[in-house]
């Protein structure tokens, strides 16, 4: 069936370029907000729902839960990189004092695929009981010859001394792309290299774990409170709806945490094993070597540029680290810039002997990001262009155009920009070289139908709402809070939301920055529903037309009569409180289906000690409707953070011999800390993109995707010469010096 | 961790005597908590000894010393009145920038000289090596090495940790050690194997020896000392060089020097070589990059920490620098 839709003519776009577009949208839906619409609520700083509870500690985590009973949980993990299991004894482990439960997740002859898979699990009364048993495991293996070096692995390309990819370029697709690169003016290439960032959650993977018979209850760590559930339900082989997951908090996911993994599957085995509670969180090593991960990369590009600065041809081949799955290492490259550029885009992957990657945070775009955008720096300067300039004559998304220019504007960039590249400032300290660079952010994150929301309107005029999804930390809780409080015409203060308890309305898993964009039509539907239920309760009391009252602005109104306030008007509900549930309608077609951003960056590099300092940044980022502002810019600060300390501290360090990575803390591991951090500001530039009620759109992706470019450019303008492989560590600084000082 | 009984000494005579297998002196016990996560550690007893802090946690000068006890915390350090004056630079910053201003407000100085180094091999269960007792070899040599020696190494790469350390020593200072047999005054630098190896352990106090104070002389009026180390972050990151520097500039000329460099070798590393060719030479840039060069001419780098030497010659140079400018 299909629905009936009606037409509405919203005005979309940015200020400056807004446009009146015709929407069609199904009649049991709002009209969509747009660029003419005036907010109480919406865009506005308000205090995070949850904040108080997070910094008082009185939030429980997944790590929080303590049940009387409970037990500790661990897995008992091979310490060799590749090979077979060919013995396993569990007896003695069995023996310990304490323990209570003891599964073998391996049988003999099965395969090993990287140091630190799962071969057993033992829950007991302590953690240090568990260990005590881990340790009283006899495993024997087969061991076979392993690949953990990505250079050393089969289908690696060959890099020569100074980095560069020997091979051939591909035959596939060559004629075209050939072609392009024969005719350009100038032609560049070059290798670029990322290492292995770990998502590095404060909160690690796992959950607590307790049977009611045959009904399971969870509290996970996990950004998917549903897929939690259905994972559970097709491994455990129980009907998920004996499944309650809770994910009232949780402690950063950043894409690793979609699934209940094995350590939530073995921590409900352990449960129902030993009869009672089971606790079972990874340690800090298993985190960083057993979670997943975002996958290294080498990315040879080379590119033609004109003259006059476009961009003629663009030829991208990616090898990705994936790990033992040999997939899902592929990375992206921006594509506004070659919307009518001769391209070709080559992905391979190269199989490792090491735990698998993950989707993390705008999964291969900031590996492709930084080196295009390196490439693009290169090019400009082989032509004397400026990057500004270079960006602005080959970028074709119009949103990303205006957010150059008032970026470039905020930046001060012309001013700051550092025009004798190797050189210091004049009149500055010699040993300081200064620079600044910039990268394009994008990202798609528009949602999609499916989620609904519970309203419910007591007769004390307190407004709950209520969605089973999780807020993975980004502020869901006071997104929801926020638009009920727009829609009704209350103050925040009066709505509560609720989120990750399974048993309410579904909601999106967060990943692909939807979770925003997809829940915030619905509980503005939602509250709307209510705002109506309300008015017909009412007039239902009052015994006057349902026609004849309505519910808006925080008022209740009787046409030609009296008017309520939304307080007074809660008070006739007595007990019959309002309930309804708003639905997520389909995305119609509206102004974009992606978000587009760029980010400035001005680093300081000491030519002596090679160090990087990263002193400003600046992030002007779309990301549709901006519902609640202060989370919004919150999470753009945030990946900016992130981003930091990807472009210059975080790698994977792994000892070859054994496969083992030797840094899975946080001592050698190294993030970015306070002192590292630089002044840094958030421009949410406006768009009204009106492909749903409120036309919100994801800010957790896009933002990550642009620091490490623009800091590696800025590296690039520092010193003079580009430093092409992730992280910028001072000895890759020294050496590039080095280098320049030698040509 | 595994299980262990937790003592608390009536006095350090009593605390003495509990020497033996198994047991283990904490102070603050930050380094050894970690050890005993990581199950690297596992002693039967731990005798606590921060109950002396009211005895041992004073900062004193009497004549022409300073005497520092050992359960001072790093900030107290830091911060002491009686440690005020160029002549302490170098001491003052040393403790004042390790690790976080957390760790610094529980850490103790003696606890910071006595701690195990951080060699990612060493000190993870799943490594053998020989100064773990676990393996042959050593696994740094071969394996992922950026942050291990480049000088002095010889069948272990590790490198000392301590910041406070090479600073202490640059200005000359004892330790008070309290034992079965009584006390005893030895210089810092004796604290450490004069040969370190492998096999060795990282600190010559007797099992039943108790490090109680370190003894500071006061530096003359002209002399001046800093302390300077590279990170590859500001936050919270172990030195991958230090330098400490002790200072004296009469008629523009260097009239004494000492050098001692951390985070490059098993032990704080003097570089008595470098530091005497400043002696009679003018306190300039370019003299102290000469000297530099000449503290790092016995480097021996391994496969990925070549960095180390052009770094650590910046550092010093650097650290030799600010002590002239004070």
């Amino acid at each position: 069936m299909n629905p009936r839709r009606e037409e509405h003519e919203i005005t979309v776009g940015f200020a400056g370029n807004a446009k009146k577009i015709k929407v069609k949208v199904d009649d049991r839906d709002l009209r969509p907000w747009d660029l003419e619409t005036k907010f109480q609520t919406v865009g506005t700083d308000q205090a995070r729902a949850d904040g108080v509870a997070k910094v008082t500690g009185r939030a429980r985590y997944a790590y929080d839960i303590n049940l009387p009973g409970l037990l500790h949980g661990l897995i008992v993990r091979a310490p060799i990189a590749k090979g077979t299991l060919k013995a396993l004894d569990l007896e003695a482990a069995k023996a310990m004092p304490g323990v209570k439960a003891v599964l073998a997740t391996k049988q003999p002859g099965a395969r090993i695929r990287f140091a630190g898979d799962d071969v057993a699990a033992i829950a007991a009364e302590t953690l240090d009981a568990a260990r005590d048993a881990a340790e009283k495991v006899r495993m024997e293996f087969t061991a076979e010859p392993h690949v953990t070096d990505v250079l050393e692995a089969p289908g690696a390309p060959k890099l020569d001394q100074d980095g560069e990819v020997t091979a051939p370029w591909p035959e596939r697709g060559a004629e075209r792309i050939e072609t392009a690169i024969q005719a350009a003016r100038h032609v560049r290439s070059a290798t670029y290299r990322c290492e292995v960032q770990t998502h590095s959650s404060l909160e690690t993977h796992g959950l607590t774990a307790r049977w009611y018979g045959d009904r399971l209850t969870v509290w996970a760590s996990t950004q998917a409170t549903f897929g939690t559930r259905a994972g559970l339900a097709g491994t455990l082989r129980i009907p998920a709806e004996n499944i309650t997951v809770h994910t009232e908090f949780m402690g950063g996911g950043f894409g690793s945490k979609f699934q209940p993994g094995i350590e939530g599957v073995l921590a409900c085995r352990l449960a129902k094993a030993a009869d009672a509670p089971v606790k079972l969180m990874l340690s800090r090593h298993e985190e960083h070597t057993c979670a997943g991960n975002r996958p290294g990369a080498i990315i040879q590009i080379r590119a033609g540029v004109n003259d006059d600065g476009k961009i003629t041809a663009f030829d991208y081949r990616c090898w990705g680290e994936p790990g033992f799955t040999g997939q899902g290492g592929g990375t992206r490259a921006p594509s506004d810039y070659f919307r009518d550029t001769a391209r070709r885009d080559t992905q391979d992957n190269v199989a490792t002997d090491m735990d698998a990657g993950r989707a993390m945070r705008a999964p291969g775009w900031p590996q492709g990001f930084f080196a295009t955008e390196l490439m693009l720096d290169e090019l400009a300067a082989a032509i004397g262009m400026d990057p500004l300039e270079f960006r602005l004559k080959n970028d074709r998304n119009e949103v990303r155009l205006a957010e150059w220019r008032q970026g470039a504007e905020a930046f001060r960039w012309a001013e700051r920009r550092n025009k004798t590249p190797g050189q210091p400032r004049a009149g500055g300290d010699p040993r300081w070289l200064h620079g600044c660079g910039l990268s394009s952010a994008a990202w798609g994150g528009m949602g999609g139908p499916g989620a609904r929301v519970t309203c419910r309107i007591h007769a004390d005029a307190r407004v709950e709402v209520r969605n089973g999804a999780q807020d993975l930390g980004t502020g869901l809780k006071t997104v929801l809070q926020m638009l009920a409080a727009e829609e009704l015409g209350i103050p925040v203060a009066m709505v509560t939301p609720f989120v990750g308890d399974t048993r309410d309305p579904v909601g999106p898993a967060s990943g692909g920055s939807v979770t925003t964009p997809t829940m915030a039509p619905a509980v503005r539907h939602a509250a709307a529903l209510a705002r109506r239920e309300l008015a017909a309760r009412v007039a239902a009391k009052l015994g006057v037309d349902a026609a004849k009252v309505a519910c808006a602005g925080g008022q209740v109104t009787v046409e030609g009569g009296q008017t309520l306030s939304f307080v007074d008007a809660c008070k006739l509900l007595g007990s019959d409180t309002v309930e309804v549930v708003g639905e997520r309608f389909p995305n119609h077609q509206g102004y974009a289906n992606s978000v587009a951003g760029c980010q400035f960056a001005e680093v300081r590099v000491d030519r002596h000690t090679g160090l990087v300092q990263v002193l400003d940044m600046l992030a002007v980022q779309d990301c549709g409707t901006v519902v609640a502002r202060k989370q919004a810019e919150s999470q753009t600060l945030g990946a900016m953070i992130q981003g930091v300390s990807y472009a210059l501290h975080e790698q994977r360090i792994v000892d070859h011999l054994t496969g083992r990575m030797v840094n899975g803390d946080f001592l050698y591991y190294k993030l970015t800390g306070p002192l590292d951090m630089p002044a840094m500001r958030a421009i949410l530039f406006p768009v009204a993109n009106g492909h749903t009620n409120v036309g919100a759109a994801g800010i957790g992706e896009p933002v990550a995707v642009a620091p490490a470019a623009a800091i590696a450019n800025a590296v690039f303008n520092a010193i003079g010469v580009p430093v092409r492989h992730l992280p910028l560590t001072p000895d890759k600084i020294l050496k590039a010096l080095a280098r320049a000082r030698r040509v | 961790m595994r299980p262990f009984e937790l003592v608390v000494p009536r006095s350090l005579a009593e605390a003495s005597s509990m020497a033996g297998k198994g047991v283990v002196y904490k102070a603050a016990g930050i380094d050894l908590l970690d050890r005993l996560k990581e199950r690297v550690e596992a002693p039967e007893k731990i005798v606590n000894l921060l109950g002396f802090r009211a005895e041992l946690a004073r900062i004193e000068r009497s004549g022409s010393t300073v005497r520092i006890g050992a359960l001072a915390t790093l900030t107290q350090v830091a911060e002491a009145e009686v440690l005020r004056g160029g002549g302490f630079g170098a001491l003052l910053e040393s403790a004042g920038e390790a690790a976080t201003p957390q760790v610094r407000n529980r850490a103790t100085v003696g606890g910071n000289l006595l701690q195990q180094n951080r060699c990612w091999y060493f000190r993870q269960a799943a490594f053998g090596c020989a100064h773990n007792g676990r393996g042959p070899g050593c696994l740094a040599q071969e394996g992922q090495n950026r942050y291990h020696a480049i000088l002095g190494q010889d069948d272990c790469m590790r490198v000392h940790p301590s910041n406070v350390a090479p600073a202490l020593q640059a200005l000359g200072a004892s330790v008070i050690v309290q034992g079965g047999k009584g006390e005893r005054t030895l210089p810092l630098a004796e604290l450490y194997p004069k040969a370190p190896d492998a096999r060795g352990a990282e600190h010559t106090l007797q099992p039943d020896e108790i490090l109680t104070a370190i003894v500071v002389p006061v530096p003359g009026a002209d002399v001046r000392s800093a302390y300077r180390e590279s990170r590859e972050k500001l936050s919270f990151d172990w030195a991958t060089t230090a330098a400490a520097v002790r200072l004296a500039v009469a008629d523009g000329k260097v009239r004494e020097c000492a050098i001692v460099l951390g985070a490059v070798a098993a032990i704080p590393w003097v570089a008595a070589e470098a530091a005497q060719s400043l002696i009679g030479k003018e306190p300039s840039r370019a003299n102290f990059e000469a000297a530099a060069k000449l503290a790092f001419a016995g480097a021996r780098p391994l496969a990925q920490n070549a960095y180390k030497v052009p770094v650590g010659q910046a550092t010093l140079a650097d650290a030799l620098e600010a002590a002239a400018r004070r």
